[in-house]
């Protein structure tokens, strides 16, 4: 099964791709990372009030010294919401990203070193992932899985791995004729030292450079899920719950909604950058289209 | 070519079967039994005899090779079981909701490719100059924000400052722009950039070097020569955006009370309406899977190689 | 290029600006939902707002309580109190143009009777005994005891309205629904496009006051924020409605913009139902603690806007027989964790929430999610109860699965109303001993649920007025002093209107909509 408009992602990734020269705006993205890294890990260090703290007396007022953003519609801190939102987006596209590799090295690892029919099995296994769109995998399986945060990243998780693995596969395929694998082969290496010492950095390496380029979308997934109402309960701050709370105020606190967007939009935009700029570093062969 | 298209068209039985597989056995495999499901949609208390009597009403007390292949044969000949909440045939409820949703994604493609193919060609005859940069940057920022954000952007100065569009609903064709903004924005900016990449590449082959060796015009050379193998990435790049414009379209239609598809699915997701959920999941699979159909074959047609190379493969 | 853009733009100002100078003789109202099939006999999915405007009653409900002449022009009760004889008008017609007789009511009361089980939340249904046409326009109803509240239920909007006959099912059992909803009402439903509209028309030949408007669409909107918008940009000229058509801000909001806005009186009861039959809150000390814990007063002046006023008992004094001098359980947080400790739910060094013997203090709250506003108040509740150290689990679901909760009784806390005039308390106690309800579930832990069940039977077939206060005020001590309800607030209906809707009114109950009474003006 040859789809070749299937084999969508390998255009996507090169998609959003800014010059490297560009070096001011990787530092730029490098920073906004770090910072969302500290705001998530240091939340209740950094956040200058509980993000669960109701106080309707203070609800829905406008940006202030003791509130920088003012306040939602239950009182509680908008800017300490926003900190903690990080934990949450962060949080689970890092969960996604493990589970992702983990299932990627198994299923793409077993297709490539087991070969013949389990390897054909297995990709036509990975192709019906790859029917599905996103969205519409991650709207089925939480239909059926129920709603919550973690079914979320499991269906996020579900529907990105099989292009992981197809890449393992393809490594694994690539590295098993190579010169030096035959030779330590010969020398009597087992597999799975071989596996340890030269394929598995390999496919890190790789699998990292995807995963960088794709946190960006995973983030605006896991936000627009939990936007629809399918992801964190009440009262875990979320950026895009945070969005779907606030558009009942659109006309009386427009800047409630425009806030955790920014907020997403900035990390998201941050992370882009720094997917292209670690591609660059780590894989210079994926520069094909870079001519200019 | 027709050879090719029967044969592509052949391959998407096995997909399609694979898909309805995993659904089924996911299903399966769920925590929480569908006939409580069931009971309690219908208001009935799970009694362990009010269950018994909804698995055999459901037929889940059949084994489930048994349960798949009835599943199966009816879906084949359009019936997808009745709604255990509106107690409506699925098969209705989505036909009914599902092409205000496939006219929002279709005319957010028609949308995405009228404006980026001119987008890119802008940006890679103007290269490092300020057009360049401006569509670069905002092909930048495109991909990175939220279109359901954006929707509520779009409302917050169309419709409550100005006054221009309607904010929801569906209606005339005031009442699709704002939607259409929103779910193509990111493929726009993707394939803007994507097509400027693409030229620039090609005005660097050899034969577009000859063409303007035998002193063609540079607008000749961009039409007859650039654009033409330039569109080749555009043409798999309209595949994955099928993908992306119907799930934005189904997030979207909730900023904006569009009827379609995707307010039917949240809900019956959030009330586990098992026949809903999965009818709802193979159409749009079907869905994406013909338009990729339609884009390979697209491609094979434009670029004779690709079609005699596939059909080697086979 | 430019020309084109800025003359699209003005075309698209134009097509918007509202037409000015003509009075609309067509009210666009809004509804999350489609009206349904309008089977008169049945429930969800049809709509109640619109079976009132298809179908009437043999009897009106008054504003002041009482009943008065519709359908049914007289009627004689006889001395036992068991049968009902109705002179029926003679000069109506349904809007098909068939007569409404005697015949028309005995065979839509027959359907009603002969699916009983579907209506075994109104007691009236299992007291019918049998109806049968003395005259063509005399009807006479046997009952099988004296059921007090008969003429109240009999103006209830279903399931006692009456269908044209030609349009009954084959099998004239309207359980399996009906053929066109012909009803006898001012309006007559002409069109339904699913998710977009319903279309009401003016009956033309309706027998009483017809109608100001000519047509009424509709417009199926599911979020109360977009209703608003709505109606800032005229798509509709009107929300109205008692189960929050949008929420108290945009109400304040609206009306500060000039919109006429009013709030109607007190309805019913918003409260709380706490499962005295699932752990923890089969505990009494947590459930009075929770009834000490919330801030009823800052929740209303604030998400409220002071559009309901605070409840401390399940009905409202002013009901009927309801003013059986309850003592409220006022907000006292350091009583509620007293009580909480004297119970033994002891709050561990460190710990934000409260344990017993290892088991901790967390109680489900379930809401419906897409309810913006019931959601805030859950949050609210949430916030309060965890200042005492119980942790509300919030359960946003969509409402058939909130419902469904309701029913099979697997909830901590779950959001419920009364169901107000004509209603408190008399039907909504009798519910309280069907298992499909919330009520029947929250009580089941109570010891003596078996004796307020009996009494409240009691209540209802009682013929002596001072037996059935007794009744009734026993019935609503105990309810009170086990604290299974948590009540909030007395909810309103609101109503906000553009300019050119006039002779604004609220219906007599909450499921009356005053259609009829509207006028259009410039």
């Amino acid at each position: 099964m040859t789809l070749a408009s299937l084999d969508e992602h390998a255009p996507r990734r090169t998609l959003w791709r800014l010059p490297v020269r560009d070096t001011w705006l990787v530092r730029i993205a490098l920073v906004i990372v770090v910072l969302l890294a500290i705001a998530a890990i240091a939340a209740p260090l950094v956040a200058p009030y509980d993000p669960n703290a109701v106080e309707l007396t203070r609800r829905l007022q406008g940006p202030s010294l003791a509130h920088w953003l003012g306040t939602d519609h239950l009182g509680r801190d908008e800017l300490t919401r926003l900190i903690y939102g990080t934990r949450v987006s962060l949080g689970s596209v890092a969960l996604c990203i493990v589970l992702i590799m983990t299932l990627a090295i198994a299923v793409g690892g077993a297709s490539g070193y087991l070969g013949g029919r389990v390897d054909q099995a297995v990709m036509r296994f990975c192709d019906i992932f790859l029917a599905f769109p996103t969205i519409v995998l991650a709207l089925f399986l939480i239909g059926i899985l129920g709603t919550g945060m973690g079914n979320v990243v499991i269906a996020i998780a579900l529907s990105h791995f099989a292009w992981y693995a197809r890449m393992v596969r393809g490594l694994v395929l690539s590295f098993r004729q190579r010169d030096f694998v035959l030779a330590a082969r010969a020398a009597g290496a087992g597999r799975v030292r071989i596996f340890f010492e030269h394929l598995f950095p390999a496919i890190m390496a790789q699998m990292i450079v995807l995963a960088t380029l794709d946190i960006g979308h995973m983030m605006l997934h896991v936000a627009g899920l939990s936007f629809l109402g399918l992801g964190v309960q009440t009262p875990t701050a979320e950026w895009g719950v945070m969005i779907n709370d606030a558009r009942q105020f659109v006309w009386s606190n427009p800047m409630l909604i425009v806030w955790p967007g920014l907020a997403l939009l900035l990390s998201v935009m941050a992370f882009n950058i720094l997917g292209d700029a670690v591609r660059d570093r780590l894989d210079p062969s994926l520069h094909g289209d870079h001519q200019h | 070519m027709a050879g090719f298209i029967i044969r592509r068209l052949l391959l998407l039985i096995p997909i399609l079967l694979g898909v309805s597989i995993l659904m089924f056995v996911i299903i399966r495999m769920a925590p929480g039994d569908p006939a409580v499901a069931y009971l309690k949609l219908s208001n009935i208390p799970p009694t362990p005899s009010a269950v018994a009597e909804a698995r055999h009403t459901l037929g889940l007390d059949r084994p489930i090779l048994s349960q798949y292949a009835s599943w199966i044969g009816n879906a084949v000949k359009g019936d997808f079981g009745v709604s255990h909440v509106t107690r409506r045939p699925v098969i209705d409820d989505i036909m009914h909701f599902l092409p205000a949703t496939l006219q929002l994604a279709g005319v957010a493609l028609l949308f995405t490719l009228v404006v980026s193919v001119p987008l890119g060609i802008w940006s890679a005859r103007y290269k490092d100059r300020w057009p360049d940069h401006l569509v670069r940057g905002f092909a930048f920022v495109g991909v990175s924000t939220p279109s359901f954000w954006l929707g509520f952007l779009l409302v917050l100065l169309f419709s409550l400052t100005l006054k221009w569009l309607p904010p929801m609903g569906k209606g005339g064709w005031q009442h699709m722009i704002m939607p259409v903004l929103a779910v193509s924005f990111m493929s726009l900016a993707i394939n803007a950039r994507l097509l400027r990449a693409s030229m620039l590449e090609t005005a660097s082959a050899r034969h577009v070097l000859y063409a303007r060796l035998r002193g063609l015009s540079d607008r000749r050379v961009e039409r007859s020569h650039i654009l033409r193998n330039a569109m080749l990435p555009i043409v798999t790049a309209t595949g994955m955006h099928v993908g992306e414009l119907l799930g934005g379209t189904l997030v979207i239609e909730s900023v904006f009370g569009w009827p379609g598809i995707g307010r039917y699915a949240v809900t019956a997701i959030y009330s586990r309406d098992f026949p809903v959920i999965q009818c709802f999941t193979l159409f749009l699979v079907t869905i994406f899977v013909l338009c990729n159909l339609v884009v390979d074959i697209l491609y094979a047609w434009l670029d004779p190689r690709i079609r005699l190379n596939a059909e080697a493969a086979l | 290029m430019r020309g084109v853009l800025v003359g699209a733009l003005l075309g698209i100002a134009a097509t918007i600006a509202p037409a000015s100078g003509v009075v609309a003789q067509t009210l666009n109202f809004s509804w999350p939902a489609n009206v349904g099939p309008l089977n008169p006999h049945a429930y969800a999915p049809s709509q109640m707002f619109a079976q009132g405007m298809v179908y009437e009653s043999l009897v009106k409900y008054q504003p002041d309580g009482t009943v008065a002449p519709w359908l049914a022009a007289s009627w004689t009760t006889s001395e036992d109190g068991r049968t009902y004889t109705f002179k029926l008008r003679d000069d109506v017609t349904f809007s098909n143009g068939e007569t409404f007789d005697a015949a028309a009511v005995v065979a839509n009361l027959e359907t009603v009777m002969a699916n009983r089980k579907s209506h075994d939340w109104l007691e009236l249904i299992s007291q019918f005994h049998s109806v049968k046409a003395l005259a063509d326009f005399t009807v006479e109803l046997q009952l099988k005891d004296p059921y007090y509240p008969l003429l109240q239920e009999l103006a209830l909007v279903r399931p006692v309205r009456f269908l044209a006959p030609s349009q009954l099912p084959a099998s004239g059992n309207t359980e399996e629904g009906v053929k066109a909803p012909i009803g006898t009402g001012p309006w007559k439903l002409v069109e339904t496009r699913l998710g977009e509209y319903d279309v009401f028309e003016r009956n033309d030949s309706y027998w009483g006051q017809k109608p100001a408007y000519e047509k009424i669409v509709v417009k199926v909107i599911a979020d109360s924020n977009t209703r608003a918008v709505a109606l800032e940009t005229g798509d509709i000229d009107l929300i109205y409605g008692d189960e929050g058509p949008i929420t108290p801000d945009t109400f304040a909001r609206l009306k500060a913009q000039g919109y006429q806005g009013e709030i109607s009186p007190p309805l019913g009861t918003q409260a709380i139902a706490l499962n005295t039959n699932k752990a923890p809150t089969n505990d009494l000390a947590v459930r009075q603690a929770i009834n000490h814990a919330i801030d009823k007063d800052t929740l209303i002046s604030t998400i409220y806007h002071g559009t309901q006023t605070r409840a401390d008992t399940l009905f409202a004094p002013t009901a009927p027989y309801s003013d059986v001098g309850l003592k409220p359980y006022g907000f006292d947080a350091a009583l509620a964790a007293s009580l909480l400790d004297k119970a033994g739910w002891t709050l561990a060094p460190g710990a934000d929430f409260r344990a017993k013997d290892g088991q901790p203090l967390q109680i489900d709250l379930a809401y419906i999610g897409t309810d913006a506003v019931m959601k805030s108040v859950a949050e609210v509740l949430q916030a309060d109860l965890a200042k005492v150290g119980i942790e509300a689990r919030l359960l946003g679901e969509e409402a058939n699965a909130f419902y469904a909760r309701q029913t099979d009784g697997n909830f901590g806390m779950i959001f419920g109303n009364t169901w107000g005039a004509p209603y408190d308390p008399h039907a909504f106690v009798s519910s309280m001993r069907v298992p499909a309800h919330a009520d029947y579930q929250a009580q089941l832990g109570l010891p003596d649920k078996a004796k307020i069940d009996a009494e409240i039977g009691q209540a209802l077939t009682s013929t002596d007025e001072t037996k059935r206060q007794e009744l009734y005020t026993d019935i609503l001590t105990r309810l009170h002093d086990e604290a299974v309800y948590l009540p909030l607030t007395y909810s309103t209906a609101m109503l906000v209107a553009r300019d050119n809707v006039g002779n604004l009114t609220f219906g007599a109950t909450s499921f009356d909509y005053p259609f009829a009474d509207l006028k259009p003006k410039d």
